[in-house]
């Protein structure tokens, strides 16, 4: 009888031992900062005999929502990597990889260089106008894509190198006409930035993501199917155009949110979605969630080690996973092949 | 279980200039097994595929059991076709069980996971095509031939009244080949399958198959002024009982290549022979 | 089917929960911090910020500095938190501040608005023009209830510019290009605050309006903008007589400059000239004495 193959209870018993993992993390890594702060002193309260308690202060108005954010953002990011890969049937995808980054550069230049300062429901202009670039772009990447036939992959592909090649250079050249101060901030922006957020901003976003992450799970049969082969998929009864088109969707809005929440950070939506697939194998109802919970594990400790490496400044996060980022995929490259694989 | 096909004055073209089927019409019997052959170009993964859903005709009907296939969802196509087409490599390293088990994807359970029906059907078609040593194994680790009996078996899973299959024979051992094709033969008549071949065997298929096609190629033939639509469409398939249609003197005018025909019991052969071996055997026996 | 419809409904529930539990609201902690009306704990997230600070008297007060904060001398011996660019909230809450100080530009206003959320008290500055930090002076001074010392520091400072102003006022206006990195070649337009000191110096930008607020330009324009005076400032204080040395013979080759041929390429210290700060007044006197010496002397 076949064995190995996923049942319910593995899932169940994996998602939640991964997910305990990331909870102790999470707690871990509030507790490390260019601060030292004792746990004991933190949870004396809000305020000690009249003086504020800068110890609990600092735990959970900066370190507690920014690793919460942390996690968010990674787990939307390695969800979204998961999916682009299936669809695009290439393990080198990642959420970005159809424009997604120039648009919400795009939009994030736009906002800091217009110096627009109103906010809408307390999110600054940038986040709003880098949401909206990446929505808009993604947009019209398929738009473009679509033109070249159904499940043809490669002018999907080519469709976001265009529009990235184009969105880049209007952005350097708004980066060089920037005063100081503005490029200095679009650059950090362009290199991913973790800030703590207001308890009701990661409400807000740990739904979206979550939602989106789960919906892709239901999806995954599916995505299994249209990651072999889509021409198969659809003779197996798989409705693949519809079934691309929500993924599809789903990712880039997960992924927008984790844009307009903290910048660019990359490789987190390309190396988790490879290390859980080569550890676990391909099958997108297990790498959906595990992935997931990895990749807000693996963005929680980048950024703790951005936050701690050269206090009391701060690395942006998307060196630090560049560092990280670019030699695992350089051993997972020659991993593979010797393996049997894709590259033979 | 069974189904028929009716393929009724289809027309179809990659581009408009070239045509590549023109008003064809085949019907295929519940529980037959049907053979379509012909030289390359000719449209015969182009018929199938048609038949499976994934083309539109530009003109006629497709029908299967009376209902046309243009008006059926593709969940409800995948419950009355299993197709096998030329395999591929995957990208992803799925095993082999994952592989035949995506052709259960439709039954899923609302979770997403496989009942135990699911399961049985996985083993039945790994047994029935003797890939059950490879269940655990990645697909890509798997030799051509290893690879595409895991394709037939994912067909199989799929417990579908009808198959098609795109030359399943290609890759495959002697005593595979003639291994699938009892496989298919067995199916047929204990399940009442309708079976639906291409191949390029000649001699396989006048063994296992009831029906034949033997289709040509939709193109003018090189030199010639340019001649009606009718010129054009003489003849494109000679359909019949295989016995009928797969006949030496068919064969040789569809193919364009000579040879030497015989009869071994009830069973005609057909070798087809090059040049060399032609002067060969005129120069052994003057 | 169905599980979509369940997702939806409770992604809407948390969504509504979210709005009616966490709705943002703009008190953030519950302790709240009464501004005293005079501060006693003051964090300063700039340089000239921390001028400002000292030349009201306020050092005592000081109890955190950015990381750049090297004048007066006292200031480098403070804590810092973080730098200009790169603010560590978290080395400013634990320092437990009644006012921080900063500058109006995004990096250090995202920093204040997360903390006047958390409670503390911040006052948040721009100064990109000499009227600009004339006012920023006086805000400051309202704030820590030092008006005194401000009018002083102001008198001071206003002196100082009508001395230069007096003695070059019957003088041409002398073309100045101030060359803010050398590769690529960048120089300070019409648009910045550095114009302004220039102009009160006696001087005239060589450059004209441009659409860059540092544009770059080429070989051709300099020759073109033929300025009379060229000036560099120093990247690193201190490095001036090696940084002459190299603009020396990098400018050797514009010999039909009138700054080349008539030697008058002047590297400056890049601390008194690239803040708006209180040394103001010192700073219009050095660019003076690089665009009129015959006034001031050596």
């Amino acid at each position: 009888m076949v064995q190995q193959l996923l049942s319910p209870r593995i899932l169940l018993v994996r998602t939640a031992a991964a997910a305990a993992v990331l909870v102790v993390v999470m707690l871990l890594c509030a507790l490390a900062g260019s601060e030292s702060i004792s746990l004991k002193t933190a949870l004396t309260g809000a305020h000690e005999g009249g003086t504020t308690n800068s110890d609990y202060e600092i735990l959970v108005h900066i370190r507690v929502p920014r690793v919460i954010l942390a996690a968010i953002v990674g787990a939307a990011l390695a969800a979204a990597g998961v999916a682009l890969q299936a669809l695009l049937r290439n393990p080198l995808a990642d959420p970005y990889i159809l424009g997604i980054s120039s648009g919400a550069g795009l939009g994030a230049t736009l906002a800091i260089i217009g110096g627009f300062s109103w906010t809408l429901w307390g999110r600054s202009p940038i986040a709003i106008f880098a949401f909206v670039g990446a929505v808009g772009t993604v947009w019209l990447v398929w738009g473009i894509g679509r033109i070249t036939g159904r499940f043809h992959v490669t002018g999907l592909l080519l469709a976001g190198v265009a529009v990235n090649a184009f969105f880049s250079a209007i952005i350097m050249f708004l980066i060089s006409v920037a005063k100081g101060q503005q490029l200095h901030a679009t650059m950090f922006w362009l290199m991913g930035n973790m800030a703590e957020e207001e308890f009701f901003v990661l409400w807000i976003g740990a739904g979206c993501v979550t939602a989106g992450v789960v919906s892709l799970y239901f999806l995954a049969p599916q995505l299994n199917a249209i990651s072999f082969n889509p021409e198969d998929a659809r003779s197996m009864g798989i409705h693949v155009e519809r079934v691309q088109l929500l993924a599809f969707t789903i990712s880039a809005f997960v992924t927008a949110v984790a844009v307009s929440l903290s910048g660019l950070i990359g490789f987190v939506g390309l190396v988790v979605p490879h290390a859980v697939r080569l550890v676990l194998g391909p099958d997108h109802r297990q790498l959906l969630p595990i992935a997931g919970i990895c990749g807000a594990m693996f963005l929680v400790i980048a950024d703790t080690v951005a936050r701690v490496i050269v206090a009391p400044a701060q690395l942006p996060v998307g060196v630090v996973t560049a560092m990280v980022g670019g030699p695992f995929f350089l051993i997972l490259l020659i991993r593979y092949n010797r393996k049997v694989s894709w590259l033979r | 279980m069974t189904a028929s096909v009716h393929v009724q004055n289809v027309s179809f073209a990659y581009h408009r200039a070239q045509p590549v089927l023109k008003d064809i019409s085949i019907t295929v019997a519940a529980g037959r097994f049907l053979a379509i052959l012909g030289p390359n170009g000719a449209g015969k993964s182009t018929l199938i595929n048609l038949i499976a859903g994934s083309l539109t005709p530009r003109s006629g009907t497709i029908s299967i059991d009376g209902i046309n296939i243009r008006f059926c969802r593709p969940r409800e196509l995948a419950r009355k076709i299993a197709i096998v087409r030329q395999g591929s490599v995957p990208v992803f390293g799925f095993s082999v069980a994952e592989t035949v088990l995506m052709a259960r994807t439709a039954h899923y359970g609302p979770l997403g996971f496989e009942s135990e029906i699911d399961r049985q059907c996985v083993a039945e078609a790994l047994e029935m095509t003797a890939t059950t040593e490879f269940a655990s194994r990645p697909l890509a680790s798997l030799s051509g031939g290893e690879r595409q009996r895991v394709f037939i078996a994912r067909a199989l899973a799929q417990d579908t009244p009808i198959l098609l299959m795109d030359e399943p024979t290609t890759f495959l051992d002697l005593k595979h080949q003639v291994g699938i094709y009892d496989l298919l033969k067995t199916i047929q008549v204990n399940r009442s399958r309708t079976i639906i071949a291409i191949t390029q065997d000649v001699n396989l298929a006048a063994q296992y198959c009831d029906d034949a096609i033997l289709l040509r190629p939709l193109s003018r033939p090189p030199g010639s002024t340019k001649g009606s639509d009718a010129d054009l469409c003489r003849c494109q398939c000679r359909i019949g009982p295989a016995s009928d249609v797969l006949t030496a003197g068919h064969i040789e005018e569809v193919f364009g290549v000579s040879g030497f025909s015989g009869r071994i019991g009830k069973e005609n052969f057909f070798v087809p022979l090059g040049r060399m071996a032609k002067d060969a055997i005129r120069d052994a026996d003057p | 089917m169905k599980k979509w419809w369940i997702l939806l409904v409770v992604f809407a529930a948390w969504i509504g929960l979210g709005c009616v539990l966490l709705r943002p609201r703009h008190a953030g902690a519950a302790f709240e911090k009464q501004p005293s009306r005079a501060p006693a704990r003051i964090v300063s997230m700039a340089p000239n910020l921390t001028e400002i600070l000292f030349s009201l008297g306020l050092d005592a007060s000081i109890v955190g500095v950015t990381h750049d904060s090297d004048y007066p001398p006292a200031a480098a011996q403070k804590p810092t938190v973080g730098t200009f660019w790169q603010p560590n909230i978290e080395a400013v809450i634990a320092l437990r501040p009644d006012l921080v100080v900063a500058l109006d530009f995004e990096q250090q206003r995202s920093l204040a608005e997360r903390l006047t959320r958390m409670g503390y008290k911040c006052l948040t500055l721009d100064i990109s023009t000499v009227d600009d930090l004339f006012d920023a002076i006086s805000a400051v001074a309202a704030a820590t209830d030092r008006s005194q010392q401000a009018e002083q520091v102001r008198g001071s400072m206003k002196a100082k510019m009508a001395v230069v102003r007096d003695k070059t006022a019957a003088k041409d206006k002398v073309k100045v290009l101030w060359v803010v990195q050398r590769e690529p070649l960048r120089v300070a337009g019409r648009n910045t605050f550095i114009n302004e000191l220039v102009e009160l110096a006696g001087g005239e930008n060589a450059i004209g309006q441009t659409l860059h607020v540092y544009p770059p330009i080429g070989g051709e324009q300099i020759i073109v903008s033929a300025p009379q005076v060229i000036i560099e400032p120093t990247m690193v204080s201190g490095d001036v007589h090696e940084q002459d040395v190299q603009a020396a013979s990098f400018w050797k080759r514009y010999t039909t400059v009138p700054a080349v041929a008539g030697r008058r390429i002047h590297v400056i210290d890049g601390d008194l000239v690239s803040r708006l700060s209180p040394r103001l007044g010192d700073g219009i006197e050095a660019i003076a004495k690089c665009l009129h010496p015959e006034v001031f002397g050596e």
